[in-house]
């Protein structure tokens, strides 16, 4: 497949409004402008273009839901808070092309017809965002963002918000929140953003990977943007691979793309001699898979089927010198440490949660903190407010039973069978 | 501590206030963002100018400043070194380097090296995941780094100064 996302992607030096424009840059305004907004949302649901940001949404029903006469103002938010451990994919995006960004933005403020977007940048990205925040000055003068753009007649006012940083910012509600100026809590779930959003008005949010598939679907077409995807996938995909392979990076190739070959071919496999131990497909509130599973389709439907979830497409892989117990012990001592601390459960649960962890991962651990583990995440699943919690019970409950005779040999044995072959191989 | 700012300052703060937002306190981020790029970190005087700008209380303010991970209530170092102990870095000696960054430079993770030229902290994934075990530094990725080229970095540091 031919790099479609990645295509004017130059990490160093990002293509200023010129260079962006001599490579067809701003083409699907035209094609934008000449149809009318709800044609578009039709063309997007049409394409199947699914949500990047983590949770698979369709984005054409989204912006369908997104009632045609919301009061106005309406707002578009445009997600690059990037946190999920293994994910790196919306920095190329950022920091690569950001007239590829405003023009996707535009694009798609233009079919949901709202008149401001905001978009949300983590803090650590900081120089990405003002280079962001330097392109859309650029396409103001250019009369591309601002009053009656290209003649049309739509207005669309765009801003850079750049965090302060935690992982709860990316959560939508949380992330309204923190525009806001709010403490960056999630919100509850009713009403729902689409119709009381940002500053109480009808607001959309997408991840930036989604946005960016909009103005080659404008261009190209519904069809031609499924038929670039492969087994059932549709559109390209941004694939992070990282861990224990030789060349992490990453990838755009068809959705649908098998994990096989993106771990072995395109990001060169193992260590020599190494055994692939399992891996996450998609950032660190996914479950694990196992070798069994290298030919899933990395497509939403398939990977749900082998009981995980895409996600945001980042694979982590683990080979036979990685001990799944500090692995999940690392995954809960990031959620422990990221929780917003709103509610009880979560903010107490997951501490606790990775205090047993750590005691049967030094081999300290009793055959009831299994059984404990189990029980208490179940409960803290169940019981938190927003989908943080739920999500980093995902690797937790996954691991216990993947590696269950791995926890099953810290107990036993009394130690860590890795840290005995590590040192002794030292 | 309460003095008042003058005109000018907030004037200069006002500016910043991003425009298509209907209420002062949208401006609360990047004007403590701001602050601290001015003064290393947000100090006292810093929580009561955004207050009185935004239209927060101090405890407010203050409820932001320590939630957010990237505003620093206390002085810094002049650099800063963010060093990433998630996933993928762990799995490539990510706590190993951060142990030899604590040893190496003498300064514990958190604090300022004794001239102020740096503090060392550890912090989630960078999304620099593909360059792990992998750093910030003053904003600027470094990765992959190893143990010889943390120690690199930290005596340029100390020189530059
Ligand atoms: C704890 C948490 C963190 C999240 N972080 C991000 C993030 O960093 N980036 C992102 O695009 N979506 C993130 N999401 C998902 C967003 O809430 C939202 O669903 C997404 O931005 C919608 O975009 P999409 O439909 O285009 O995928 C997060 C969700 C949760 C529960
Ligand atoms: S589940 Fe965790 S992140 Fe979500 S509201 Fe509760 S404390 Fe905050
Ligand atoms: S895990 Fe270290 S940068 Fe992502």
């Amino acid at each position: 497949m031919e790099a479609v996302l990645t295509r004017h992607i130059e990490a160093n030096a990002p293509l200023d409004l010129e260079a962006y424009r001599s490579v067809g840059g701003y083409r699907s305004l035209d094609a934008a402008f000449a149809r009318k907004p709800e044609e578009i949302i039709e063309i997007v649901e049409a394409a199947n273009l699914r949500g990047r940001g983590g949770a698979g949404f369709s984005c054409g029903l989204k912006w369908r839901l997104r009632d045609a006469d919301a009061p106005r103002p309406r707002y578009l938010v445009c997600n690059i808070d990037e946190s999920e451990p293994g994910t790196f994919k919306d920095r190329y995006l950022l920091y690569g092309g950001p007239h590829q960004i405003i023009e996707a933005v535009i694009v798609s403020a233009y079919a949901l017809q709202a008149e401001k977007a905001v978009i949300f940048v983590r803090g650590e990205y900081g120089k990405g965002g003002h280079g962001l925040h330097r392109a859309i000055k650029e396409a103001e003068m250019a009369g591309l963002v601002g009053s009656n753009i290209c003649g049309s007649g739509f207005d669309l006012q765009m801003e850079v918000h750049i965090s302060g940083g935690r992982y709860i910012c990316g959560e939508e509600t949380a992330m309204l929140n923190a525009i806001e100026g709010l403490r960056p809590n999630p919100r509850h779930k009713m009403p729902r953003p689409s119709v009381k959003g940002l500053w109480q008005h009808p607001t959309t949010t997408n991840n930036v990977e989604t946005l960016v598939n909009v103005p080659h679907i404008l261009l190209n077409g519904a069809d031609w943007f499924r038929a670039l995807g492969i087994n059932s996938g549709c559109g390209p995909k941004l694939f992070c691979v990282s861990g224990m392979v030789h060349q992490p990076g990453l990838f755009e190739l068809p959705c649908g793309t098998p994990a096989r070959e993106l771990i072995f071919e395109h990001a060169g496999g193992l260590a020599e001699g190494r055994t692939l131990l399992g891996f996450i497909p998609g950032g660190a509130s996914t479950a694990f898979l196992l070798p069994e599973h290298l030919d899933v389709p990395m497509d939403f439907d398939p990977v749900a089927k082998a009981g995980s979830r895409l996600g945001t497409a980042s694979i982590i892989v683990l080979d036979d010198t990685t001990c799944p117990v500090q692995v999940t012990l690392n995954l809960m001592r990031f959620f422990a440490r990221e929780s917003c601390g709103f509610c009880t459960p979560c903010r107490d649960g997951i501490p606790y949660l990775a205090q047993i962890l750590a005691t049967i991962a030094s081999g300290e651990g009793r055959a009831e903190d299994l059984v404990l583990l189990e029980e208490l995440s179940g409960i803290i699943a169940l019981q938190s407010f927003c989908a943080f919690a739920p999500g980093a019970m995902i690797p937790l409950i996954s691991s216990l039973q993947c590696f269950h005779d791995h926890y099953e040999s810290h107990i036993d044995t009394g130690c860590c069978p890795f840290d005995a072959v590590n040192k002794s191989g030292a | 501590m309460n003095d008042k700012l003058d005109r000018q300052t907030l004037q200069k703060h006002l500016a910043q206030l991003p425009l298509t937002h209907p209420e002062r306190r949208a401006a609360v981020v990047p004007l403590m963002q701001s602050l601290q790029a001015e003064r290393g970190h947000l100090d006292d005087r810093g929580v009561e100018e955004v207050a009185q700008v935004t239209g927060l209380s101090t405890t407010e303010v203050e409820e932001l400043a320590t939630f957010y991970s990237l505003i620093y209530r206390h002085p810094a170092g002049r650099h800063v070194l963010r060093v990433c102990d998630s996933l993928c870095c762990s799995l490539q000696g990510a706590d190993r380097l951060l142990q030899a960054a604590e040893q190496y430079s003498g300064v514990s993770l958190g604090k300022i090296s004794p001239d102020g030229a740096f503090s060392i902290l550890p912090s989630i994934c960078l999304g620099l995941c593909d360059q792990a075990p992998a750093a910030l530094l003053d904003g600027e990725a470094v990765g992959p780094l190893n143990e010889a080229a943390l120690q690199v970095l930290l005596r340029r540091l100390q020189e530059v100064d």
